[in-house]
């Protein structure tokens, strides 16, 4: 398996970091590239079984979006063609139609695979939880965010909230989804917290996983997904 | 009309301090919190002392904030201070009503602030600093503070332009704020420089904030710590105004040297972070007027908080507490590489790290575990590590992907209690690593130990 972690350097905040290094520990034998900013991604060029891209700054996103743009057709003949993508945090952000940062009065155009615009508002940061389900399986996960997703997501969601927002608050269905390209919200270490969703997302790359501390990744897991059935728990509040 | 209404919310809120001290409570944030309440422009009416210095910052307002103040009243000043307190809005009224006349003149001769970042705006709009002192800009609560970017773009926005900076020359993100103050004083450390050239990947600070080009780092001593330039267009970190020179740590000295010219004073604590928070503080006083021996004196008579660092022995069992801050991965990260890096054998380390608010009604995104370097915790010379708290799990598995062996980790699932999980048989160097708001049960494993110990 070739596999890509796009722009590591900088797209990896809250923790995603290590989605692409605990991807690369449950699949020893993968050739795992990670491209810096000022690279020309391989995807580019060569072929790709899996692509990740992570959390990263406003700022930031602005630029890895000029970077992609360019490359758009390209993602689209991956997506096409079935490669699993993962985009975490507001990476996932990146593929809808135009982002509108708020704060600043900017409104940029997205990478449009996906017909939805975001709203980003730097004085309101929301946190939040969700317990999802993904064809029968359970997802947990955090958001903590700058911004929601507006659009119909009816038929292309990444999960169905059981608890928790979507792509925004009066939404139940959390993410995007086309084909094996994954855009969720949901950010920090989402393939370290579920293993059984880590299982899954390689398998989409043909891969068998063997998922590094099994025991304890599941334990952590068993916990999270107790303490999220709890109706007792709280999840989700704006700062 | 809006003087009248300053007038009465400040009666007001005193009138409730006074009810709160009778009660013996702090009455550190919500007389505050009234004042502006009924005036929400409260900091534009209050008259403030001659000189009103902020301190903010990711890690270490708190101590240099404490320092500060002892040191300026060891130098017969009089400060107002919210140490016992808040940091946001409600604090920082607080200790500024707390010392004011019934007129709204803050009697004191200087006030030493410490401003929580998020704070910056409510407080800088209306309350004009003389001097801000900012102490590094790191990773800190994903929840409330995103990420350095946004602290910055707060920070930027909020400092008025006549305040004076005094920043950290070794954190180039600290060292770029605010660039419409012109009166900038850098605090840094040139001693114990670390060898070669580091990798940035992951760091907050990779590319030039001014040209976009990759930055090279001439050494790092942590995170985006340390000396850093721009090959593409010169962009550089500052040369430090107040330099260390030398630690000594066997004589217990540290040399700083100011504008070229050195002086030795006594190392309040061997912590790299707590140098440069000594240095910032070095460099505040120099900057108020005080000379380096008058200084040096001051530092001889103070120490660095309890609350934050201490240390206690009893029949050969060394038990270290150190503040460890969660949900703040550089503040960890430190703690951790303190700890290996001490002198030693078999240490164990208790920690107390996970959120205390999040543990009610809630359940703690342990994201930031994964933004912490757990690395310097597999060291060899660690033996044991008890996590306790409700995400104890979530830490042992981020322990194991830092490499440290499932037989070294003992868990427990509660705030509360633990303390026998440490085997003071084999490890007699123990280090307690807590969050600020879980002193009270850090106190509690130390006393278990030292029971323990005691019982033997």
């Amino acid at each position: 398996m070739t596999a890509e972690i796009l722009f590591p350097e900088i797209c990896g905040l809250y923790g995603d970091a290590y989605n692409g290094k605990y991807m690369a520990m449950a699949c020893p034998q993968g050739d795992f590239h990670y491209t810096p900013f000022t690279e020309e991604p391989y995807f580019a060029e060569h072929p790709v079984d899996l692509l990740y891209i992570g959390a990263m700054t406003e700022d930031t996103q602005r630029r890895v979006l000029e970077k992609l743009r360019p490359l758009k057709a390209r993602l689209e003949e991956l997506i096409d063609a079935g490669v699993p993508i993962l985009a975490t945090g507001n990476a996932s952000e990146l593929f809808a139609r135009e982002i509108d940062f708020i704060t600043e009065g900017v409104k940029v155009q997205g990478l449009g695979i996906f017909d939805v615009m975001v709203k980003t508002d730097l004085f309101r940061r929301f946190n939040g939880k969700v317990l999802g389900d993904l064809d029968g399986m359970t997802v947990v996960g955090f958001k903590s965010q700058f911004s929601f997703l507006y659009g119909d997501n009816t038929d292309s969601y990444f999960l169905k909230c059981v608890r928790g927002v979507g792509l925004n608050p009066e939404s139940k269905l959390e993410g995007l989804r086309k084909k094996n390209l994954i855009c969720t919200q949901l950010l920090g270490p989402l393939l370290v917290l579920n293993p059984d969703f880590c299982v899954y997302f390689l398998s989409l790359a043909g891969m068998e996983a063997q998922l590094p501390y099994p025991q304890a990744a599941r334990a952590a897991f068993d916990q999270r997904v107790k303490e999220f059935s709890d109706p007792k728990i709280q999840f989700g509040h704006n700062r | 009309m809006k003087k009248l209404r300053f007038y009465f919310a400040l009666w007001m809120a005193k009138a409730v301090r006074l009810a709160m001290r009778l009660l013996g409570r702090n009455a550190s944030y919500l007389p505050g919190k009234l004042a502006v309440k009924l005036c929400p422009d409260f900091l534009a009416h209050i008259i403030p002392p001659k000189t009103v210095i902020a301190v903010t910052g990711t890690n270490g307002k708190t101590t240099v904030s404490n320092l500060l103040t002892s040191l300026l009243r060891k130098s017969d000043y009089t400060v107002a201070n919210n140490a016992l307190g808040s940091n946001i809005q409600g604090g920082v009224v607080s200790a500024l009503l707390a010392n004011a006349t019934l007129s709204g003149r803050v009697k004191t001769d200087a006030a030493v602030l410490e401003v929580d970042e998020r704070s910056s705006l409510l407080v800088y709009g209306d309350l004009k600093p003389d001097y801000l002192i900012c102490t590094n800009v790191m990773r800190d609560s994903i929840k409330r503070n995103a990420h350095p970017g946004f602290i910055r773009y707060l920070l930027d926005k909020a400092i008025p332009a006549g305040t004076k900076l005094i920043l950290n020359g070794d954190d180039l993100i600290c060292a770029e704020l605010a660039p419409q103050c012109a009166d900038r004083t850098y605090f840094g450390i040139q001693a114990e420089a670390p060898a070669g050239a580091p990798d940035l990947e992951g760091l907050d600070l990779v590319y030039c904030p001014h040209c976009g080009g990759k930055l090279e780092a001439e050494y790092l001593r942590y995170d985006h710590i340390g000396r850093m330039r721009c090959p593409s267009c010169g962009n550089a970190s500052p040369a430090p105004d107040f330099l260390v020179t030398e630690i000594c740590r066997e004589a217990g000295t540290v040399t700083i040297a100011q504008d070229g010219q050195p002086q030795t004073y006594k190392l309040l604590n061997d912590n790299i972070v707590n140098i440069y928070n000594q240095c910032c503080v070095v460099a505040v006083l120099s900057r108020l007027g005080l000379s380096p021996e008058k200084i040096a004196a001051g530092l001889d008579s103070v120490e660095i908080v309890k609350s934050r660092y201490d240390h206690v022995e009893s029949g050969g069992l060394k038990i270290t507490m150190q503040s460890a801050k969660g949900q703040n991965p550089d503040a960890c990260a430190r703690s951790f590489q303190y700890v290996a890096d001490q002198p030693g054998e078999n240490k164990a380390v208790f920690f107390l790290i996970d959120d205390k608010g999040d543990s009610q009604g809630s359940s703690e995104n342990p994201c930031w575990v994964y933004d912490c370097d757990y690395s310097p915790l597999a060291h060899p010379s660690i033996s044991q590590l008890v996590f306790s708290g409700p995400r104890c799990l979530d830490q042992q598995l981020r322990a194991l992907i830092a490499g440290v062996p499932q037989e070294k980790i003992a868990l427990w699932p509660s705030f509360q209690g633990g303390g026998h999980l440490v085997d003071t048989e084999k490890c007699r160097d123990i280090y307690i690593l807590y969050d600020v708001y879980l002193d009270k049960e850090a106190l509690s494993v130390k006393k278990t130990l030292l029971e323990k110990e005691a019982g033997k």
